[in-house]
């Protein structure tokens, strides 16, 4: 099976397992305690149904969105995922190339592991900072700076992973930043030789955001969730929130808004947009799907922010379904980190072109040129 | 397992699975993206249920309904299909045939493997004829004054095709038209020896409709979505559709309407029927289902134009509900299209008989005597 063979998600995602140390695989793939909201998440998306206007005329598709003030070619974009660089050794630099090719929003994760200097100085698309609001109060101040210096457009602060999530998948496989070898994910890397070849050789691993500050999950290996639990400040209030908006003083956004109370909350404290999310299962197992809770977030605050549907997508037609409903754009996380591990910045660019191939495609067939075109009279729930 | 060993829609497909290459199979069988609105296709039959009266003399029940100005023998015809003729030598002949004995519609694509000419020659039945419309406009015109001379009844013009859909199976099987052997297809081939002879041995293969206008699809090896893509008119729009059904100036069913607004639009433009079709999950995916979006079309427009439920009928119950909720007449693809692979004129003629005698019966078992007598009330949602 090579790169040429997947046409879709779960083929990038048969090909990601094939490459990837199982304790890593399992990382992306995996969700909280039994994987309920993960697939929702997805499962959501299939109990409406698309209506299809016909002989509309639609020789030329025009897929641009403005969010944030920023026009994108696509209306979906990258969302900021931790560690790419255990991945795929091309890691950040691949998905943020990619990103550039395609003219779409490059989300990084505070847990990235290549640094926003580097980022900035490689590509010119739009580009999202997502932020860990940490214990150490100096480490906020210096990320906000480092940031703001290195131009990027948006800040968005997650607020759903206020403690680790309970991912039993990588209690199992014992997986931990920087990779440790236990007894059970020895076998794993070892059959897995090019993986490891590349990351051995391919630079250190690192987190550049984090490190002058914190060794854990750089120098000391340490779980995500345990990093959550033990780094981030608990404590952290609206009045945080709202006082880091003010500091950034650029488009700012909540990651992981479910409520329609906070969404109208977000939007007092200055807030720009929302992405309605849960962490993509990873996070409260239970929780309402993206998707299903859309609608409510539209009606409440969809004139005044940019609302982002965000988890579970993994097809055009997901995306028609969230846009057409009120969101101003998707975005997503393993749409593009199986792309990744699969085979680097020439996976992600054949991730994304898919995608874009089927959006195009898809909103012919539904008889609409502009992403304006879509709204829920092209929607039917099913009874 | 042979023909007569077919009872219902699941063992004419597993028949023609032994008996077709893998890739054909495929064809006909696959459908978009996930496939989820072919499943759904069939099963929004299941979420109503059939409430029979009893007791009403049904004695022999009469099925004949009116579609197209015709009288047909039963509520269900053939709607039309591409390439036959990989589906069994005799493609289009063999279904034009049956369609004729059992007293029904036959239906014949732009895509179809033999003529306009031909099949008026070997079929004296009532026959439709599906248009695409090509960049090249005078395709359509010649192709709609062919089916004129040629005695053809009614015509449909396929809309919900502008762009092919993603039809993933296709890419894996490497399917293109005329067949071209890949190195995974070659061992499906290879394994079906018979299904090779007859296709070597038997008239060329061609897209007898348009191979005078082009090469595509006959000559060379083309994906069926590169020639949809690269033949098929995306500016297609309301005035195109008018102009053909002038043109025809007979019934004129559009393919492929699924929205309340673009069904009033159809009766506006003078359409006398529409097709309430998905293209059987084959084109949008997450598309609904003509059976769940039926009653919202038929409250619309019922009365003002004939609407023919088209996709993932099965049964003979399938039928009867659709009727129930106001459509005048039902069609299928895939279910003829097995029963072809399985076993050509006979295959298609046995399935039809199967068909009708589940109409025939269930319509005895629900108390109605007349296609008439299927309304609302024989219906209740879960
Ligand atoms: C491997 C992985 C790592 C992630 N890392 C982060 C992160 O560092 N910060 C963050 O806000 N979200 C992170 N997320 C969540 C994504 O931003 C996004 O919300 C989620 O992936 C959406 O669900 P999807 O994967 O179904 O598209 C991560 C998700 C995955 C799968
Ligand atoms: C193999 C195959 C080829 C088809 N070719 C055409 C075609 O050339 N033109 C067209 O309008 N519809 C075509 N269709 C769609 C059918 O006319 C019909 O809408 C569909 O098969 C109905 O769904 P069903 O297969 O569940 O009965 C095709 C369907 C199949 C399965």
């Amino acid at each position: 099976m090579g790169l040429k063979d997947c046409h879709n998600f779960s083929d990038f995602r048969k090909l990601a397992k094939r490459k990837l140390p199982s304790p890593i695989f399992h990382y992306i793939d995996g969700a909280a305690d039994d994987e309920v909201t993960y697939q929702r998440n997805t499962e959501a998306f299939n109990e409406v149904d698309l209506v299809p206007n016909v002989l509309r005329g639609v020789e030329n598709v025009d897929l641009s969105t403005t969010i944030f003030g920023k026009k994108l070619d696509l209306p979906f974009y990258c969302s900021p995922t931790a560690l790419q660089r255990l991945f795929h050794y091309q890691g950040e630099r691949a998905v943020g190339k990619a990103a550039q090719k395609f003219n779409t929003m490059f989300g990084v994760s505070s847990l990235a592991t290549v640094s926003v200097e580097e980022i900035s100085s490689m590509i010119d698309t739009p580009k999202l900072f997502q932020f860990y609001y940490h214990k150490d109060k100096g480490l906020n101040n210096a990320i906000v700076e480092r940031v703001k210096a290195a131009k990027f457009d948006v800040m968005a602060l997650t607020v759903d992973t206020i403690t680790g999530g309970n991912r039993e998948r990588d209690l199992r496989t014992g997986f931990t930043s920087p990779p440790k070898l236990t007894l059970s994910s020895l076998i794993s890397f070892a059959i897995k030789p090019m993986w490891g070849i590349n990351y051995v050789t391919r630079g250190k691993f690192e987190l550049p955001h984090l490190q002058d500050h914190v060794k854990e999950g750089t120098s000391t290996a340490t779980s995500v969730g345990n990093y959550f639990s033990t780094m981030l400040d608990q404590s952290m209030n609206w009045k945080d929130a709202e006082n880091l908006c003010s500091k950034w003083g650029g488009h700012f956004a909540l990651k992981g808004v479910m409520s329609v109370e906070d969404a109208k909350r977000a939007v007092d404290i200055g807030c720009t947009g929302i992405m309605v999310s849960n962490h993509g299962g990873r996070q409260l197992d239970g929780a309402r799907s993206p998707f299903d809770q859309l609608a409510e977030i539209v009606d409440a605050v969809g004139d005044k922010v940019d609302v982002i549907c965000e988890g579970g997508i993994q097809r055009g037609t997901h995306m028609l379904k969230a846009l057409s409903m009120g969101a101003k754009a998707c975005a997503g996380g393993r749409l593009y980190l199986y792309a990744l591990a699969a085979a680097g910045q020439k996976g992600v660019e054949r991730a994304l072109n898919q995608y874009r191939v089927e959006l195009e495609r898809d909103m012919k067939l539904m008889g609409c040129t502009k992403i304006s075109d879509l709204s829920r009279k092209n929607l039917r729930f099913r009874k | 397992m042979s023909l007569k060993d077919c009872y219902n829609f699941d063992d004419f497909r597993k028949l023609a699975k032994r008996n077709l290459p893998a890739p054909i199979f495929h064809y006909i069988d696959g459908g978009s993206d996930d496939e989820a609105t072919l499943r759904r296709n069939t099963e929004a039959f299941s979420k109503c249920d059939l409430v029979p009266s009893i007791l009403t003399s049904v004695g022999e029940p009469d099925m004949t309904t009116e579609v197209f100005g015709e009288k047909i023998k039963m509520p269900l015809f053939l709607s039309p299909t591409a390439m036959q003729r990989l589906y069994h030598y005799d493609g289009d002949k063999a279904s034009a045939r049956a369609a004729e004995k059992l007293g029904t519609f036959y239906s014949m694509s732009t895509m179809a493997t033999t003529s306009i000419e031909e099949i008026s020659n070997v079929s004296g039945g009532p026959k439709m004829f599906q248009l695409y419309i090509h960049k090249d406009k005078g395709l359509t015109d010649n192709l709609i004054d062919r089916c004129k001379r040629s005695g053809f009844k009614a015509m449909c013009l396929t809309v919900d095709t502008v762009v092919a859909g993603n039809r993933e199976r296709d890419h894996r099987w490497g399917f293109t038209t005329p067949p071209k052997l890949t190195l995974k297809s070659l061992l499906s081939f290879a394994t079906h020896p018979m299904w090779s002879i007859n296709y070597l041995t038997h008239e060329k293969f061609q897209l007898a409709n348009v191979s005078h206008f082009t090469k595509k699809g006959s000559s060379i090896a083309k994906g069926v979505m590169e020639y949809i893509n690269e033949q098929y008119d995306p500016k297609m729009n309301w005035q195109d559709a008018e102009y053909c059904i002038k043109r025809w100036g007979g019934p004129f069913a559009i393919k492929g309407v699924m929205s309340v607004e673009d069904a009033k639009r159809a009766v506006e433009i003078g359409a006398s029927a529409i097709m309430l079709s998905n293209h059987g999950g084959r084109q949008l995916d997450g598309s609904r289902s003509p059976f769940d979006q039926l009653p919202a079309i038929a409250e619309a427009v019922g009365g003002k134009l004939e609407i023919i439920l088209d996709g993932g009928v099965r049964r003979g119950t399938h039928v009867l509900k659709a009727l129930s909720l106001g459509a005048t007449a039902c069609s299928f693809g895939k279910g003829y299209l097995f029963a072809l692979g399985a076993g050509g004129q006979k295959g298609v003629e046995a399935l039809l008989q199967r068909m009708h005698d589940e109409i025939r019966r269930d319509m005895i078992l629900l108390g109605c005597k007349t296609i008439k007598d299927l309304k609302k009330t024989n219906i209740a949602y879960r």
